[in-house]
């Protein structure tokens, strides 16, 4: 009787441990690096406008109000993103604008695995345009960051955007 | 595979399921055992953690999560063990439901009627889930930055938002306050759905047992709260998304996808997250039997029923209720739902006129069968007629009960328990709560020496009140009672589940050293245990 009694006690008590001990198991998600390199940003769409002079075959089929000699299409335009670490390519890739009918701002999330200690980033960020395409006033089409970036171990050093259309490099020293 | 054990009366696991019940049964008793209790812990918890929560909510500041977190944290004398207790009691929610869910897999009580149950079920153990993780974001350590950044990253790979939630975690900004709005909203709001899906959880059970004995009630309460006095939680470091995640105090219970998620390609991860969740919502529809296997619902004969409505009354599933009679006699009329029946059998055990029950159950069906039994085994006066529920040690099929010496429980009425005599008669009912009580009436008025019922522990009933209603028969009074002119002396009860074959040998054996010290029992011939039913001359 006793003894079934400890036991009850004991197990009951083992059980609570053992869920509470779930709770908190101290645990490491395992980082894939030492450090990271992030790019982050959101920047809005280069709209470009296409424009192609219609043939004298082409202009016959349409209706007469409909006969201007341009043909033209707006759309965003997509960017090339290159990105160089140590010297070595990164990435080489073409980020297209979010939306259904890709008309939303383009966005760029990356981490690049870094050891601690110096990194030489080089990133070039850039509106690809159709030849004959126009973007319009004002819209910024290349962005660009060349530099060295000092990486503490568990650190992330994150490269984005800033209010005047800049990349720049923000560290947990220096956000 | 499906098939094989679908036959077998239990589900997947049921042997491990009643080896873990006999072992708890052991220590705490049927009466504690926190295992036939797991959903009434489960809302247990519910009732917790809205107390604790609501204390936690008097301090917590979204526009200072992690500061205001660490100030509860701070009042040793209570913050620091509400919020312990809050958090661990979310793990026992979880880890309970899961074993209550497993219970029921286990059992088939999957399929039909109970589909809505499985349902439901399945959604508040999402909805638990999803809560825990706000409540991890709410206190912004470096757990609830990883639960965030992971859930954030599985998010975006749904065409659903235009701008991608990660970007609100890669360091670009800090943390807008609507963004600690929103998760604390959500927190608060989601036991909300939990009370609602509960409701419907339960609303196809009669008289749903919401919370467990209070013994076990605040047992776990009190061992759960010292747990949190004595081993407080650790709250991690705050959230830096500037820094990688280090080793950090984790939640195994809500967050032990994140290694494997972090893993995988979030695509991948809603295509086996998904296919593991498809899978057990259509488990109603895989683990259905085949039409020719599936027990048939009850039925009410309207030529017996005298409008009582005891069926009414006892159904554990609300399947019953009363309608107008169509057969030109006055008063009500049981009529059985199909849809809702799940074919327990219990209404057959409380129509004193035996007019209701599932084809071939009903207590005309068992008093047939009965005498059968008794032209056959032909039990004497120093012989137990073991009465056994098929769900219970007595149906332990082939294991338990061959090992304890009940050698031939799996022999239908009527076969001999085995070639030594010593052996008691087994005569199988689905259910406690299906028996009739006068199947007790006549076997012992027939001259057995005495009848021992073998239950299922209350709790554990398949047909949820069964065995309750059972006793209430028995040793109450309820309709159908056990009439007084039945002797006492000579029925015994004993409550041993699956598992549990020496607590019913153990319990034969003493029953019959009782009926062997009695006089010899009187054998009646040619009796009647009179089926009451007022009505039987007035129908063709
Ligand atoms: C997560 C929160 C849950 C709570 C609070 C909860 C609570 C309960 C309660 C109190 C009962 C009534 C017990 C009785 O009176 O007999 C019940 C029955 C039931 N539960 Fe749950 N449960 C939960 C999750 C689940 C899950 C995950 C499943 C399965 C996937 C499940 C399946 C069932 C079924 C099938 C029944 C009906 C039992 C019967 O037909 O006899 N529940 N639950
Ligand atoms: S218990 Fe029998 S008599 Fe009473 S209402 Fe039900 S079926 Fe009719
Ligand atoms: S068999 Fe069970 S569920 Fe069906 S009507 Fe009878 S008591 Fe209700």
């Amino acid at each position: 009787m006793i003894a079934r009694r400890a036991a009850a006690a004991l197990l009951a008590l083992a059980m609570t441990a053992g869920i509470a001990w779930l709770s908190r198991v101290p645990t490491n998600f395992g980082a894939d690096a030492d450090a990271v390199i992030r790019l982050s940003w959101r920047v809005e769409g280069v709209p470009v406008e296409a424009c192609r002079t219609r043939t004298e075959e082409e202009l016959a089929v349409l209706p007469v109000h409909m006969r201007s000699p341009q043909e033209c299409a707006s759309a965003i335009a997509p960017f090339a993103l290159d990105v160089v670490v140590d010297g070595k390519a990164a990435v080489r890739d073409t980020v297209f604008p979010k939306g259904v009918r890709g008309d939303r701002p383009v966005y760029v999330l990356r981490n690049f695995p870094a050891g601690a200690g110096r990194t030489a980033l080089s990133v070039r960020f850039e509106a690809v345009l159709a030849e004959g395409a126009e973007p319009g006033d004002g819209v910024a089409t290349i962005y660009a960051w060349d530099g060295e970036v000092d990486l503490a171990a568990g650190d992330v050093a994150l490269l984005t955007v800033d209010g005047a259309k800049n990349l720049v490099l923000r560290t947990p020293e220096a956000p | 595979m499906i098939n094989r054990w679908k036959a077998q009366g239990g589900g997947l696991g049921v042997r491990a399921l009643a080896r873990l019940d006999a072992a708890f049964n052991g220590l705490y008793t049927w009466r504690f055992n926190p295992l036939y209790h797991s959903g009434a812990l489960v809302v247990a918890c519910f009732a917790v953690l809205l107390a604790t929560g609501l204390y936690l909510l008097l301090f917590y500041r979204i526009g200072a999560p992690y500061e205001s977190v660490a100030a509860i944290d701070a009042q040793w004398w209570g913050g620091r063990w509400i919020r312990g207790l809050h958090r661990y009691v979310s793990d026992l929610a979880v880890v309970a439901a899961i074993l209550h869910g497993f219970r029921m897999f286990a059992q088939r009580r999957t399929w039909g009627p109970r589909a809505l149950a499985w349902v439901s079920g399945l959604v508040l153990l999402g909805i638990f889930f999803v809560c825990g993780w706000t409540g991890y974001v709410m206190a912004w350590d470096v757990h609830g930055q990883a639960l965030a950044v992971e859930g954030a990253r599985l998010l975006d790979a749904l065409p659903v938002f235009s701008e991608p939630l990660g970007r609100a975690f890669t360091g670009e900004e800090s943390l807008p306050g609507a963004f600690f709005f929103m998760n604390l909203f959500a927190h608060i709001a989601l036991p909300v759905g939990i009370a609602l899906f509960l409701w419907v959880h339960v609303s196809r059970l009669a008289r749903a047992q919401l919370l467990p004995p209070k013994r076990l009630l605040w047992g776990t309460v009190g061992l759960f709260a010292i747990a949190a006095v004595a081993w407080p939680p650790p709250l991690g470091p705050e959230a830096d998304l500037l820094k990688l995640p280090a080793t950090m105090p984790a939640d195994w219970v809500y967050g032990f996808w994140l290694p494997v998620a972090r893993a995988m390609a979030a695509g991948w991860v809603w295509v086996v997250g998904g296919s593991i969740a498809l899978l057990a919502l259509l488990v109603p529809v895989w683990t259905k039997p085949r039409a020719e296997k599936r027990p048939p619902p009850s039925w009410v004969n309207p030529r017996y029923c005298t409008g009582c409505e005891q069926c009414f009354l006892d159904c554990p599933y609300e399947a019953i209720s009363m309608v107008d009679r169509d057969d030109g006699r006055e008063g009500l009329v049981g009529w059985v739902d199909p849809a809702k029946c799940v074919s327990c059998g219990v209404c057959a055990g409380s129509c004193a006129p035996m007019g209701v029950g599932p084809p071939g159950r009903t207590g005309r069906d068992q008093l047939a069968r009965v005498k059968d039994f008794l032209a056959e085994a032909r039990p004497g006066s120093g012989d137990v007629v073991v009465v056994g529920c098929m769900h219970g040690a007595a149906g332990s099929v082939g294991s338990t009960a061959v090992a304890t010496g009940l050698a031939a429980v799996d022999g239908l009425a009527g076969a001999p328990a085995s070639a030594e005599a010593q052996e008691p008669r087994v005569f199988p009912v689905g259910c406690a709560g299906n028996l009739h009580t006068s199947v007790i009436e006549y076997l012992v008025r027939a001259g057995a020496g005495g009848v021992m019922v073998a239950a299922c522990p209350p709790r554990d009933c398949r047909s949820r009140e069964g065995v309750k209603w059972f006793n209430e028969r028995v040793h109450h009074g309820r309709e159908a009672e056990l009439q007084d002119r039945v002797e006492r002396r000579r029925i015994a009860v004993v409550y041993a589940a699956a598992g549990e074959g020496r607590v019913l040998r153990d319990g034969v054996e003493r029953f019959r050293s009782r009926i062997l010290a009695m006089e010899e029992a009187p054998a009646e011939r040619d009796f009647d245990v009179g089926v009451e039913c007022e009505l039987d001359e007035a129908v063709p």
